[in-house]
């Protein structure tokens, strides 16, 4: 049975259908206030609208807050003002002993890949099904499909260490991707790859949101933005500003701090 | 309940940190030792109580002008006594030839002693199951008997014996503060440097959801196991020093005392290992208070 205070998405797989949940936004922040230096605010009433399934980039210059939007969302920050809900549940009033359960429906892929160098490819992607409490069989079946998705089918056995950047994404990708979450997000996946990697980690990235999964992509590298015609939030001063079909259309307003 | 992936994790952590770990059961192993060798004695002592409580001998020894007479008097009498199963003569010769078999290094020496020396006396078999009560009784009437100069039952050495029990006990209650003391430092220290080494690993599971209980288990079960082979390790240098010196001091110890050193029994054994692995337990969920807040 769950515990009373575990977070508990309006709408999740297994439970039961419901149209009003399934017409809701995946994720709404609204008046959205952060700030780590007093007077200094980094988010200041910012107010974000994400659809199910779809497949944002968050982008700004440096300091703008796209960490923190994202850090906000797994509750590694607390929110100082405002309402952040992720599938009708609002993150910044959930309970610290809830924050794991929240965590389950999220996944996140970092700049620096945060795997555990000294575990084998599939330890690391096999945590998150252990921390489920998922039998053996079905995680190792798991993880060998999720490996299977990030080119890395048969590289299981190999320690994390010892393969190369892009590889080492791919394998927190596939960490990101196994439990199967509503909600992928990506802080600076690239940032630590060649640009060619990084447009096949973006593909990467593309796929998993084809099969439903809604992204949200923060980089602020521009050629990431330029060669997908993707709706982007633009983070500047403390606010967020909308661009729905990506700077590679001609709507794109040049006036944007990009 | 502990899981597939918390022995594994567990596991994992103690064979890649196996020097850290190693350092801190032969840590707790010194601590252990001390407390194993104040039982030990403990348990010899209380042996050596057990074997002298229920001797079921006395000695009443006779006036050096005692006559025959009056002796087999006695012998007939004390043979009738309630709880009185046998009754020997022993006389000073008797008494001096007996004595140089059990101090043979010593025979040279009592060449030249008296034969008063050595007191004739009438040995009691009493049976071990009387009340200390009658035991008392029966030695104040025959201390009032004239041929009778003195009697021993060897109960003042049963109540010494019992005193340094006591305080062996005492010892050891205070050695086990220190131990837990030890167990606490030890373990404590080593789980914050595992954790500060495994940073990437509890940050990891927090990120996907693990909850503080599961991040934990691991380190509560290295810290179990290392309290555990601590006192494991200090039970077989124990044993080593025990046959050691057993071999060396055996024959000794038995005449002097009239029992063979044991080693420490097996619930004590256990007892330990179960302590050692439970104050582990603890000591690493103390020291895992606050995680690597993520």
């Amino acid at each position: 049975m769950d515990a009373p205070d575990r977070f508990r998405p309006l709408l999740r797989a297994g439970a039961r259908f419901s149209r009003e949940a399934a017409q809701r936004p995946i994720l709404t922040f609204e008046d959205v206030f952060k700030s780590y230096r007093e007077g200094a605010p980094v988010l200041r009433g910012m107010n974000l609208v994400i659809e199910r399934g779809e497949f944002v980039f968050v982008t700004g210059p440096s300091g703008s807050g796209k960490s923190t939007l994202l850090r906000m969302l797994y509750r590694a920050e607390a929110v100082d003002d405002g309402r952040i809900l992720f599938l009708g549940r609002d993150v910044a009033r959930l309970r610290d002993d809830a924050v794991p359960f929240l965590r389950r429906n999220i996944g996140v892929v970092f700049q620096d890949f945060k795997l555990v160098t000294s575990w084998s490819v599939y330890e690391n992607v096999a945590i998150v099904l252990e921390v489920l409490g998922l039998p053996q069989r079905l995680i190792r079946a798991r993880v060998g499909e999720a490996l299977e998705r990030v080119g890395l089918a048969g590289r299981g056995e190999d320690p994390a260490g010892v393969l190369s950047g892009g590889e080492q994404q791919r394998v927190a990708i596939a960490r990101a991707i196994v439990g199967e979450p509503a909600l992928l997000l990506a802080d600076e996946p690239t940032g630590n790859l060649d640009p060619q990697l990084a447009i096949d980690i973006l593909g990467l990235f593309e796929e998993i949101n084809d099969s439903g999964t809604t992204v949200l992509f923060a980089t602020h590298d521009r050629t990431l933005l330029e060669v997908r015609a993707r709706r982007i939030v633009v983070l500047d001063e403390g606010k967020a500003i909308d661009v729905p079909n990506g700077i590679a259309t001609d709507e794109y307003d040049n006036r944007l701090p990009l | 309940m502990i899981s597939v992936s918390t022995t594994r994790r567990a596991r994992r952590g103690m064979v890649r940190e196996w020097r850290l770990h190693a350092l801190s059961v032969f840590s707790l192993a010194v601590a252990f030792v001390c407390l194993g060798a104040s039982l030990l004695v403990v348990a010899n002592l209380r042996v050596v109580e057990q074997r002298w409580a229920h001797a079921g001998r006395a000695s009443v020894y006779l006036k050096d002008g005692a006559t025959q007479d009056e002796v087999d008097a006695l012998r007939s009498a004390l043979a009738r006594v309630p709880g009185v199963t046998g009754v020997h003569y022993v006389s000073s010769g008797d008494a001096r030839v007996q004595f140089g078999q059990t101090q043979l290094e010593s025979t040279a020496a009592l060449a030249g002693l008296p034969v008063e020396a050595f007191p004739a006396s009438i040995e009691l078999d009493v049976t071990p199951d009387l009340p200390d009560a009658d035991l008392a009784d029966m030695v104040g009437k025959m201390k009032q008997l004239p041929a009778v100069d003195d009697v021993e039952t060897y109960q003042a050495w049963t109540e010494r014996l019992a005193r340094l029990v006591r305080g062996g006990v005492a010892a050891s209650g205070l050695l086990a503060l220190v131990v837990l003391a030890a167990v606490l430092a030890v373990v404590g220290s080593t789980m914050r440097m595992a954790l500060q080494r495994r940073k990437t690993e509890v940050e990891v599971l927090k990120l996907v959801g693990a909850t503080d209980g599961f991040v934990k288990k691991p380190f509560v079960v290295e810290g179990s196991v290392q309290g555990a082979l601590g006192a494991v390790g200090a039970v077989g240098l124990l044993a080593v020093l025990f046959v050691v010196v057993r071999g060396r001091l055996d024959g000794e110890l038995a005449a002097l005392v009239g029992v063979e050193p044991t080693f420490l029994p097996w619930p004590v054994v256990v007892g330990m290992v179960a302590l050692g692995g439970m104050l582990g337990a603890i000591a690493a969920l103390a020291s895992l208070r606050k995680l690597v807040a993520v």
